[in-house]
Parts: C-alpha cells; sequence; structure tokens
C-alpha cells in the first residue's frame, strides 16, 4: 500500500468525487525522517506517517499548539496524508473542537470535500468494538436515544418502560422473520436516570469500570433493575459513558461534560477522568472558529480509545475479565461426567466475581464465559443460546441459581481458548502453527471470519521455512476455508516454483483430488460451473487460478498466453498421470503390507 | 490418498478423516434430512442443535453444499405437499384458520432450520447466488401452497366472501384476516397484490357501483352523502384493522370513483335536495359532507364552486336587476349584505374557508353588482342613511362592521369615481344640514376609503371637513367682532367652502329680504377683511332658516325652512296674497326648486303655513298663494322639509351621469399623456390596454371614450400619428 493509487479503485472512495489528480500535492512533500506525527502531517511525508501510526501514535493528539495532526496536512493541503489521518481514526466531526478548526483550516475546496465525506462515515470500530456496540444499540431501551437524537419525538416512551416493568425487555412479533438476525442480546441490567432507561450487561460495566464491579457483587447483586433518583445524575451523560464501554468511542455534547467528569470520579475510570477534565479545562477556553455562534450543547466532543492508555482500553478490560474467568475454570475431574451427557447440564453457580453466566464444555475442559460476548461476536452462539427451546438444548430448564452448561464437540481446548480470547480481545498471541488449521476450522465453525484474517496473519511468516508438501496441503486447507491470504501465498510460491513442485510427489497427488481446470480459456476467470467447488465469491477453481499465476510468473508474451496455458494444462495432465500410476503402485504396495 | 499423504506432515490430519468415507455425505443428509422431518413433526426436542449444525457445516466445508442445499428444498416440498393437502381437505369454516396454523408452524420450522443451516446461510449461498433459506422456505410456500390450484381460488373467495359479509353488517373474525393478510405480505407485496388485493378492489368497485345505483335512487342528496362518508370510513378501518396500509389509498379510492366522482352530477343537480337547495337552506353540516366528500376526487370541488357560483350570480342577478327592490336603496344594499353575510357563514362552516371559493364568491359579487348602474349611487345612500341617523344607539365596535361591510361591497364597484361622486353629494348635505350621527364614524370611512383607494380619491373629502371647521373658527370671530352692533337682527350662520372641494351647482343666487342682505353684507366686510384676495359668492341653494311666525289666533311657531322657502315667507310678511308669478319675481328662485318649495309650504298637511287656489296638488303658474290665517299645529316648533327625492329623479340621474363622464374625461386624458410620455410610441391597442389597467381602480374607461381622447390629444398636439403605421402613436415633448 506505499502507492497512493490504490485509493482510487478503493470502494470507501465512492463517497468522494476526487479524481487521482486531485491527489497532486499542492504544496511541496518534504521527508521528515526523525518527525513526529505533526511534522509529518504537515510535511506531508506519507511514509513517515504510516510508519508512525502503525506503531501505534494516538492520531488524536494535541500539540502544545492545541492542534491536533490533521489539523497540519488540513492547513497544508496534503490530501494524502489527510486522508491517512482519517482513515485510522482522526476526528473532523464539525462540532467539535478539533474537526471545527480543520474545517476552518482547510486550504482548499478539495480538503474540505474530503473532511466532508470522512465527518458523514465515522472511522470503523474495530470488531470487537462494533459487535459490542451493535448489541448495546439493539437493546430497545437504548436505540430509542439514538432515534431521539435524531430529531424523533418519541411516543412509545411510556411503552418502554413499561416493558422494563416486569424485569424483562420482551421482544415482540413472531421471531420468524428477518429481524430475528438484527435481534441481538438482551440485558441483564437496566438503569433508569431521570426516568428513562439505560440498559447494559454486567460483564462490561464490570471491566470498565470498578465500581460497577464493586456494586454487582454486592448491592446490585440481585437487581435487574436500579433506578437512580438523584437529579444531578445526567441521563446523557450516562448514557454517553455506557456506550463509551460497549465501543470504545465517546461522544458527548459539551453541556454534558462536567457531569461526566463527575460519573467518572465515581466509576472511578481514572485514564478517562484524567482526558476528560483536562478537556474540560479546555473546552472552557477554547475558541472555535468556524462555529462561533453554535452554543454548548451542540458542540460535542468526541474521544477514541487510542487517547487512553493501554489498560484502559475495551480489549485490555476484557482480557483482564477473561484471565479471572480462565483461572476459575473447573477441569473435568471435579464433574460427573455422566451429567454432560445431555449437552445441556447445569453446573452450580459458584459464588464468583468473574460474573460467568455460561459454561462451555470443550473436549473435558470447562470454560466460564459471557454470554453477552460470544452471542455479540458469534451468530452460531447467539442462536445457540436464544433459539434452542424446541431442540434437545432446551428440554430441561434450568434451576435456579446454576450456570446453564453447553457442550461443543469435535473442537480441541487449546484452540477453543484461543478462540475465545481472540472473541474478547480482538487479539491473538502466540499461535503455534500446528493449531492453525484448527483455529480456521473453529473461526469457521463460529462464523468468526476476522479470526481466519487474524490466524494467517500468524501463519505467513511460518510457511516461509516449510517444504513444498507441507505448503500443498495448506493450499488445500486454504482452499477449504477460504483464507485467502493464505491461498494467494501459495498459488504465488507454487507457481514462481513450479519445477519444483512438479517433482514433488504430494502435489502430483493433490491434483488427483482437485477439480479439472477449465478448458475455455474465457472461464478462467468466472465461476467454475462444477458444484460444491467454491467455497467462497472470490475464489475461482484451484487449478484456473494457479494457471493464471504460473502465466503471470512466466511472464508470457500477450499474443501467446493461449498457447502457453495450453502447454500448462497438458503439463498438468501428464503429473496427474504419474500420479495415478503412483497411487496404485502405493495401494498395491499397501496391499502387500 | 489423503492419509497417505498426510502421513509425511508432522500435522495431525484433523479434519480429513470424514472425507475417507465415500458415503460421508449420504449419511449425514441423512440425519439432517431426519431432523427436518422431526421438526416438521413437531418432534424436535430429540435433537441436539449442536450436533446438527457441525454436521452441516462439516457438509458445506467439504463441497457437499449443493447436496445440501438440494436436499433441502425437495424435503421442504415434499412437507409442504402434505401440509398443502391437509389445508385442502380442512371444512369450510375451518380452512382459514388451518390455512393459520400450518403457516405458523412453517414459520417455526423455518426458523430452527435455518438456525440449523446457519453456515450454509453464511458462505454457500451468497457465493452461489441461490436463495437464503428463509426467504427460500417463504417462496416454497407461496408456490406450494397459496399458487396450489385448489387453494388460490379457495383462499381469495373466502377472503372476499369475508370482507362481503362485513359490509353487509355481519361480524367476522378479524384477527384470522388479518393474520392470513400478514402472511400474504410477508410472501412479498407482489404476492398481496395479486393473489389479494386486485381481486378485492376490483369486487369492491362493482359492489360500490351497484350500492350507489341503489341509493342514489332513493335517497335524497343528504342521506346519501352520509351514507358514502359511513362506507368511505368503513373502508379506511378495514384497512387498518386487517389489511395492509399501502391498500387504504386505493381502495378509498375506489370507494371515491363508484360513490362519489361517478354521481357527482346527478348529486350536485339533485332536485329539491342538490346543492342549490342546501345553498338556500342553509345546511352547513350537508354542505360540509359535501365539500370533504367531493374533495377527494379530482374537479369535485370545480363542480361545486360552478354551481354554487352561477347560484349566487343569478340569485343575485334577480336582485340588482329587480325594479321593485331598487324602490329602496337602503333596503337594496342591506339584501346584498345578508346575501353576502350568507355565503360567508356557508363558505367559513361548510367549505373550509376555501380560497377558491372566497374568491368564486368575490368574482360572482363583483359580477352582479356591476350589472345595475345604479350600485354606486344605491351604496352611497345606504351609507348616508346609516350615517344620518341609522347608526344611532350603535356602539362603536358595531358601527366599524357595518362600515367594514360597506367597504367590501364598495370593492366590487367597477365605477369607484361614480361612487366617489355620489358619496361627496350626500356628504355636502349630510355636514351643511349638521345631520351626521357621529363624526367619528364619517371619518373612520374615509380612513377606510384612503387605504382602499388613496389619497388623491378622499382629498377633497377631507377639505369637506377641514371647511366646516374653518368655518365655526370664522363665525366665532365674526360674532366676537360683531357682538355690540348685531342687536336683535337675524343671527348668521355662514359656512366657507373652498370652491371645488364641495359639489357646488353654480345656481343663480336668489334675492334675499334686505334683513339677511344687510347680515350678509356685514359677514363679506368681515371675512374679506380678514382673507384678502377671495371672492364669496352665496350658496343660497344649500341654505336654511329658523323663522318665528305668528298665526291668526295667536299662536306662535318657529319655522325651520330652507333659505328658498325662507325668502317666500319673508314675502308674506307684507302681503296676505301673492301670485305664482309675483313670486318669482321678487326673488327669482330657479322655477323647479321653487316649485318644490311652494309645494312644502302649501301643500302637506300639518306643515301648510301657506293656502293655495286652487287646492290642487301641483303648482301651477297662475296658482296663487295666501298665508294661511288658521294653520294650526300641536307641535312649537316646525320643520319644513322642502320636497326632494332621496333619490335622483331621471334627469338629475342623466346629470350626475354626464357630470361623471365630464370627470373621467381629464383623467382618460392623464392617464394616456403619463403612459406615451414614458413610452414615446405605443400602438392603439396597447394605449388603451393600458389606460384600462391604470384606471381600473377607479372605473372602467370605455374604449371609444379612450379613442376621443386620444384625437383630442392629437388636435392638442400631445401626440402625433405615425405617417407609416397610422396605428402607431407617438408623443410629442
Amino acid at each position: 500500500m506505499s502507492n497512493p493509487k490504490p485509493w482510487t479503485i478503493d470502494s470507501d472512495l465512492d463517497g468522494i468525487d476526487l479524481g487521482p489528480e486531485d491527489f497532486k500535492a499542492s504544496i511541496p512533500l518534504k521527508k521528515v525522517p526523525a518527525g513526529d506525527v505533526f511534522e509529518a502531517a504537515r510535511a506531508g511525508d506519507v511514509d513517515r506517517l504510516r510508519y508512525l501510526i502503525e506503531s501505534g501514535v494516538n492520531v488524536n493528539a494535541r500539540d502544545q499548539w492545541d492542534s491536533v495532526a490533521l489539523y497540519y496536512a488540513c492547513l497544508a493541503g496534503h490530501l494524502d496524508a489527510a486522508r491517512m489521518l482519517l482513515e485510522s481514526g482522526a476526528i473532523c466531526s464539525e462540532h467539535t473542537f478539533d474537526g471545527d478548526r480543520c474545517h476552518y483550516a482547510a486550504l482548499n475546496l478539495k480538503v474540505r470535500k474530503l473532511l466532508k465525506a470522512f465527518e458523514a462515515r465515522p472511522p470503523p470500530l474495530g470488531a470487537l468494538q462494533s459487535a459490542l456496540r451493535e448489541t448495546f444499540l439493539g437493546c430497545r431501551g437504548n436505540r430509542v436515544y439514538l432515534e431521539e437524537s435524531d430529531g424523533y419525538v418519541l411516543a412509545v416512551w411510556e411503552d418502554i418502560s413499561m416493558d422494563f416493568i416486569d424485569g424483562l425487555p420482551v421482544s415482540r412479533g413472531p421471531l420468524s422473520n428477518d429481524e430475528s438476525n438484527a435481534y441481538l442480546f438482551p440485558s441483564d441490567v437496566v438503569f433508569f436516570v431521570q426516568g428513562r432507561p439505560v440498559e447494559a450487561h454486567r460483564v462490561i460495566l464490570s471491566a470498565r469500570s470498578p465500581f460497577f464491579k464493586k456494586k454487582f457483587e454486592t448491592d446490585w447483586k440481585q437487581r435487574r433493575e436500579v433506578r437512580f433518583s438523584r437529579e444531578k445524575l445526567s441521563y446523557h451523560a450516562l448514557y454517553s459513558l455506557i456506550h463509551f464501554f460497549y465501543s470504545d468511542r465517546l461522544e458527548i455534547s459539551v453541556d454534558n461534560m462536567e457531569d461526566l467528569v463527575r460519573i467518572c470520579k465515581v466509576c472511578k475510570c481514572e485514564g478517562l477522568h484524567r482526558v476528560l477534565e483536562k478537556e474540560v479545562i479546555h473546552q472552557k477556553y477554547a475558541e472555535y472558529k468556524a462555529l462561533k455562534d453554535v452554543d454548548n450543547s451542540q458542540k460535542r466532543f468526541i474521544l477514541q480509545a487510542l487517547s487512553l492508555p493501554e489498560p484502559d482500553r475495551l480489549s485490555s478490560a476484557l482480557h483482564r475479565i477473561l484471565q479471572g474467568s480462565l483461572a476459575k475454570q473447573s477441569c473435568e475431574g471435579e464433574l460427573d461426567v455422566d451429567k454432560c451427557v445431555t449437552g445441556f447440564e447445569a453446573i452450580k453457580m459458584t459464588e464468583s466475581s468473574d460474573l460467568a453466566d455460561v459454561c462451555i464444555k470443550v473436549d473435558k475442559r470447562i470454560f466460564r464465559c459471557h454470554q453477552v460476548i460470544l452471542a455479540s461476536r458469534s451468530e452460531y452462539f447467539r442462536a445457540r443460546l436464544f433459539r434452542m427451546t424446541n431442540f434437545l438444548e432446551g428440554k430441561y430448564s434450568l434451576p435456579v441459581r446454576t450456570l446453564p452448561l453447553l457442550e461443543e464437540r469435535d473442537l480441541s481446548a487449546e484452540a477453543f481458548e484461543k478462540m475465545i480470547e481472540y472473541m474478547y480481545t480482538d487479539r491473538l498471541e502466540d499461535i503455534d502453527p500446528d493449531q492453525a488449521e484448527e483455529m480456521f476450522d473453529a473461526a469457521s465453525r463460529y462464523l468468526l471470519f476476522p479470526l481466519k484474517r487474524a490466524v494467517a496473519d500468524v501463519l505467513l511468516p511460518h510457511l516461509e521455512m516449510v517444504s513444498p508438501a507441507e505448503l500443498c496441503h495448506w493450499l488445500i486447507l486454504s482452499d477449504m476455508y477460504g483464507v485467502l491470504k493464505i491461498r494467494e501465498y501459495c498459488l504465488d510460491l507454487i507457481a514462481c516454483n513450479f519445477e519444483t513442485f512438479a517433482e514433488t510427489l504430494e502435489f502430483r497427488a493433490m491434483l488427483l483430488t482437485l477439480p479439472p481446470p477449465s478448458g475455455d480459456s474465457s472461464m478462467r476467470t468466472t465461476l467454475p460451473s462444477i458444484p460444491g467447488t467454491a467455497g467462497n465469491a472470490e475464489q475461482g477453481n484451484l487449478l484456473d487460478d494457479l494457471r493464471e499465476k504460473w502465466l503471470e510468473a512466466e511472464a508470457a508474451e500477450l499474443d501467446k498466453r493461449d498457447e502457453s496455458a495450453a502447454l500448462f494444462d497438458k503439463r498438468l495432465e501428464m503429473l496427474m498421470l504419474v500420479a495415478e500410476q503412483e497411487r496404485s503402485t502405493t495401494a498395491e504396495h499397501l496391499d502387500d503390507d | 490418498m489423503s492419509t497417505q499423504k498426510r502421513r509425511n506432515f508432522q500435522i495431525e490430519a484433523f479434519k480429513h478423516r470424514v472425507v475417507v468415507d465415500p458415503k460421508y455425505a449420504e449419511k449425514t443428509w441423512n440425519i439432517l434430512e431426519h431432523a427436518i422431518h422431526e421438526i416438521y413433526n413437531h418432534n424436535a426436542s430429540g435433537l441436539s442443535f449442536e450436533e446438527l449444525y457441525r454436521n452441516a457445516y462439516n457438509m458445506v466445508l467439504h463441497k457437499f453444499g449443493e447436496k445440501l442445499y438440494s436436499g433441502l428444498v425437495t424435503t421442504m416440498t415434499m412437507h409442504l405437499r402434505e401440509i398443502s393437502k391437509s389445508i385442502e381437505d380442512a371444512q369450510g369454516g375451518s380452512f382459514l384458520e388451518e390455512l393459520n396454523r400450518k403457516w405458523a408452524d412453517h414459520n417455526k420450522a423455518l426458523q430452527m432450520i435455518r438456525d440449523i443451516l446457519m453456515y450454509m446461510d453464511r458462505t454457500f449461498i451468497p457465493s452461489t447466488h441461490k436463495t437464503p433459506v428463509h426467504a427460500l422456505g417463504l417462496n416454497l410456500w407461496r408456490d406450494n401452497i397459496i399458487h396450489s390450484s385448489n387453494i388460490q381460488t379457495r383462499l381469495l373467495n373466502t377472503l372476499l366472501d369475508l370482507v362481503q359479509e362485513e359490509r353487509t353488517g355481519e361480524i367476522i373474525d378479524r384477527w384470522l384476516v388479518r393474520n392470513v393478510i400478514m402472511m400474504l405480505m410477508d410472501l412479498g407485496s407482489a404476492v398481496y397484490q395479486e393473489d389479494f388485493e386486485k381481486h378485492f378492489l376490483n369486487v369492491s368497485a362493482n359492489f360500490y357501483s351497484v350500492e350507489s345505483q341503489q341509493f342514489i335512487e332513493c335517497c335524497d342528496c343528504g342521506d346519501y352523502l352520509k351514507k358514502a362518508e359511513r362506507r368511505l370510513n368503513e373502508e379506511m378501518e378495514r384497512v387498518s384493522q386487517y389489511l395492509d396500509p399501502s391498500s387504504e389509498a386505493k381502495i378509498t379510492n375506489v370507494v371515491e370513483k363508484e360513490m362519489i366522482a361517478n354521481h357527482m352530477h346527478r348529486l350536485v343537480h339533485m332536485e329539491n335536495s342538490g346543492l342549490v337547495n342546501m345553498l338556500v337552506d342553509d345546511k352547513y353540516e350537508d354542505l360540509g359532507r359535501m365539500y370533504s366528500l367531493f374533495r377527494r376526487v379530482p374537479d369535485g370541488l370545480s363542480l361545486i364552486r360552478d354551481v354554487m357560483t352561477s347560484h349566487i350570480r343569478d340569485t343575485g342577478r334577480q336582485l340588482v336587476t329587480d325594479p321593485e327592490k331598487a324602490r329602496n336603496p337602503v333596503d337594496f344594499v342591506q339584501r346584498l349584505l345578508d346575501e353576502k353575510d350568507k355565503h360567508d357563514k356557508i363558505i367559513s362552516m361548510a367549505f373550509n374557508n376555501d380560497k377558491t371559493f372566497q374568491n368564486a364568491l368575490n368574482s360572482s359579487f363583483e359580477y352582479f353588482i356591476n350589472l345595475n348602474p345604479r350600485s354606486p349611487e344605491f351604496i352611497s345612500l345606504f351609507v348616508d342613511e346609516k350615517l344620518r341617523k341609522g347608526l344611532k344607539g350603535y356602539s362603536e365596535e358595531d358601527v366599524e362592521v357595518v362600515l367594514d361591510k360597506v367597504m367590501m361591497l364598495f370593492r366590487y364597484l367597477q365605477e369607484k369615481d361614480v361612487f366617489e361622486k355620489y358619496y361627496k353629494q350626500h356628504l355636502a348635505k349630510r355636514l351643511l344640514s349638521g345631520k351626521t350621527v357621529s363624526d367619528d364614524a364619517e371619518r373612520s370611512l374615509i380612513v377606510k376609503l384612503k387605504t382602499e383607494c388613496g389619497y388623491q380619491f378622499t382629498s377633497k373629502l377631507e377639505g369637506m371637513f377641514t371647511d366646516m371647521k374653518t368655518s365655526q373658527d370664522t363665525m366665532q370671530g365674526f360674532h366676537a367682532s360683531q357682538a355690540t352692533n348685531l342687536g336683535d337682527g337675524p343671527t348668521l350662520v355662514v359656512q366657507v367652502l373652498t370652491t371645488g372641494s364641495w359639489p357646488t351647482q353654480p345656481s343663480p343666487a336668489c334675492n334675499l329680504p334686505a334683513e339677511i342682505l344687510g347680515v350678509c353684507e356685514k359677514f363679506r366686510m368681515y371675512y374679506l377683511g380678514t382673507h384678502t384676495g377671495r371672492r364669496l359668492s352665496w350658496q343660497t341653494n344649500m341654505g336654511t332658516a329658523d323663522l318665528k311666525a305668528t298665526f291668526g289666533k295667536g299662536q306662535k311657531h318657529e319655522l325651520n325652512v330652507s333659505t328658498y322657502q325662507m325668502c317666500i315667507l319673508m314675502l308674506f310678511n307684507n302681503a296676505d296674497r301673492l301670485s305664482y308669478k309675483e313670486i318669482e319675481q321678487a326673488t327669482e328662485i330657479p322655477a323647479s326648486d321653487l316649485k318644490r318649495s311652494l309645494q312644502s309650504l302649501a301643500l302637506i298637511k300639518g306643515k301648510n303655513v301657506l293656502r293655495k287656489e286652487p287646492m290642487s296638488k301641483d303648482i301651477g303658474e297662475d296658482d296663487a298663494f295666501f298665508f294661511n290665517d288658521k294653520f294650526t299645529s300641536k307641535f312649537i316648533k316646525l320643520k319644513i322639509n322642502t320636497v326632494n327625492a332621496q333619490k335622483e329623479s331621471e334627469p338629475e340621474k342623466q346629470e350626475t351621469r354626464q357630470r361623471v363622464e365630464e370627470d373621467r374625461k381629464p383623467q382618460v386624458e392623464a392617464a394616456i399623456v403619463r403612459i406615451m410620455k414614458s413610452r414615446r410610441v405605443l400602438d392603439h391597442n396597447n394605449i388603451v390596454a393600458e389606460v384600462t389597467k391604470q384606471l381600473q381602480s377607479r372605473f372602467l374607461p370605455n374604449p371609444v371614450v379612450i379613442k376621443k381622447r386620444i384625437e383630442s390629444l392629437i388636435e392638442r398636439e400631445f401626440l402625433e400619428r405615425d405617417k407609416v403605421d397610422r396605428k402607431l402613436y407617438r408623443y410629442l415633448a
């Protein structure tokens, strides 16, 4: 991605009508090899900027002149740098202090266009954050806030609070419709502030705030509903904070910031508290350039978790929770094996502080997990946890005060552990290449597609040192599980060293297991006609793809391409013949044994 | 082979053992197929979701997705066929219930199947562009149940029958119908439209076409509208209760078309109960209903409006052209006002204050008021009447209301200058005779006219008021200066009128009695002493006098008479008998005035201070007059009015008309010159158009008049004809 050109074919660009020529620098670019993010942005040194961003610099930080890096990029008219910053989550929303300055400083219309395009589309959240945010917003009581801020007047208010009175936010209408996909995990605690509900999940709040953790262990242990009667507690501030707990993105109007600071102090969210306190003082003296007439209720403050120290971010918080749960994990020995046969047995809810609300038995080990996280991240678990009433798993109603126990078969405990670690934290550490295959399987099975990419990233360095035989194995696997990154890598490698592979026994054997390439050259780029061959929309026939790669690698003249292709097909046929013979001899050999 | 291949690897072949079994796919599918059967048989509690999901997942993973998918289609189709049979077998009324129950079952089963096959739904189906499981289930249901030949028509007929039953007043199970309709909607709005809505609308159209025919034969307009409104509301309620909201516009459209649009003209013109009758009888409720219903159909409102307009024009024309009614101008105007009030009320109560209706009303009034050329005169007379005595005892607000109404009529007038002329005359009379009830009311009307027509229109009227005020001051000054030497001579009150502001006709001054002449001369001296360079001429035809008279038996009366009458009576101080000729010679009063004065002195019973011989009704040139010794009256004070018609007599009318025409000439000329000054060159037609536009706030100039004025201007060398094009005029500066 060192070339800025790909942006023009980037689907992200759909909303912006800037041609490639617009990205030509209007101010000469400089190189600042040792500069910080501000200098790099001002100089338009894209390489330096990329390096800094990849090393985890906070793009929304301000320098001693209260300016953010994006401000310098806009001021100097460096579209490339500005775009890179925006894609990495730099804030440009118009009613914020930083955004306001960027809009004001924008050198020309192109820069302003770019800002507008990104303003309409805030930087994407991580997979974990967006999944949890969706769960949060999926709760009926919370959706109301969004609709309201869109200018709706809500007539359904009474209606909603009625739902909560008996404690269960029930979904309405038949679940059979497509809406059931959108129907997410229901909350297990509701706060009423100034008469309005905020729905939440205990484990998330506990993970992010020591105050909530303590409360849930003591006063609020049995409560589904907590009413705050103090007038001083602001609904908007609390809503923003809890939204932040789920999504790692804080958005609040300047009016409510002081309330939020107070709440943070009570909740012991120290990192956030510190940043906000500073920001409140800053806002008091901040001079808005373009928004002189806008009052504080319309001004906003947006904070990405990147501005907070590492331990204060969502993934670290959930990591701590997971560690706690894993530590308490019971081993198979403590359990009556027979009880697990039904597949949905219950174990006693031990007096524990990890707030686990489900146990999953995998390969004789039992994991204590949190339903909300599993359900948010995997559609499979959402179905498994909610819609089982008609299956065997839902036959026995659970006794009170026990944890439900699910059993997952055909999976190793180690792989499951890695998977839930990924589910909780979006991170994957210390993967053994040996485990990769099983991880691919788990990722597919539990519909956790981003995990495949994560595993592939870990696996790639390992593939550089494997034998051709093993590479064939990975090629087959990646084709099956649809791991494009690995598949491409293997195909490239085979195409470049085709002769080496042709001499490998395993490669020839593999050819026999694959569906034959389509003969027609026009079919090469289209989908194969043989049923069941395609695992993924972008994936064509493996041998067709291999031929393409080979032709590229051999750099055949364009007019001779068809000839070369025919040559290659012949070659493959010969190799397959050899493989057939080898197989029969091996079979005889085995028979002899 | 793969086992053998992998023997060389250190990696444990984790997944691939399943592939070894060539019957793997078959076996796994059998498990899943069994599960689907069990689900449809409500027997799923023995199935493990985890296991089924895993199996389906493995099948897709090992490229048996196609088999799984086609197997699903076959199995589901088979079950749906069975369901279809059981629905077909349902008898009579239980048909819908069975259908509904099976639909619920199918939905539940579909949800479960979808959960099991979730992996296929997420990976295999998008990549092969197949229909997702849920949509597949719905499509199969549509094809196998709803579109199966035995069910499709039966379902449609059942639904339509139910609707028909409800229309005829029976109670049906709305909940059930709603569920079935919702099912059709779930299957896609096209299914709903094709399989139900289309037919529903057709049947409804027939139903209402027949029903409206029945109604219109036996009901009067008001009842019919009530029924139509009820039907419309019923249909809207039906949609909200158990149909899809998208149908509302369509079904109401059908009802509107069948019940209203098709019978619109017949309804409006219905005898004894149509629109005209409603208007005449002030049936606000019926009119309101008609308005709200007709508003829904194209051209409905314009029909009402047209009929209303022609009705108002007709009645209006009758009103203004009826010679009977024209006899009493006050009554005439009052009728106009009543008519206007009536329709205003109808528009505000029944027609939602619709602007287009108000405009129609206004244009109708404008049309018929101007049909009668005497309307301006009558309106002015009406005001005169009101301001003379009619408004006595009214509060200020009431006065305002009356004046506003008059102004409204005034706005309809095309010949505003005629009104001005009459108004000026009447105002002059009121002012000079001191008859006006309230100065405030007078002024308020002037202000209204000013806002309506501009300063120019009222400047003369205002001048009249100023003169009245100045005269008062002058008189005070005069009396103060004469206080010492007046003695007990006659008291003189003079109103000095500015020439031009007042509608004075130059009339030959009569011979005043000597006593009066003396005082007049004193006043003239006084006035010219204070104001140099002015000329005073006496308008004897407009004054009044108070006389003290002693009759035969010594009874004394105070007579309030006009100046002319005073002159005549003063002659009888010196003679008991005077012939007409003698009086005429002595006073030099114009003959018509003299006759009228004598008439009122001699011929009105109770006020006949003179006696005439012979005792005929009319005054002849040879008559002789005597002082009536025997005159008696129980009043000390007597007012002897000059016989003068309130309305103008025919020659007077002609005269006024002529004067108006005369006044218009300079205005037309001024307009032409104004236009030509700015345009320099213009052709005839355009000049006429522009002049008409400029003057229409005052009157509608006649093109012939304009042509004459142009010719006159050419004569006076303001304009010239173009030498080439005779139609073009040029302005000569």
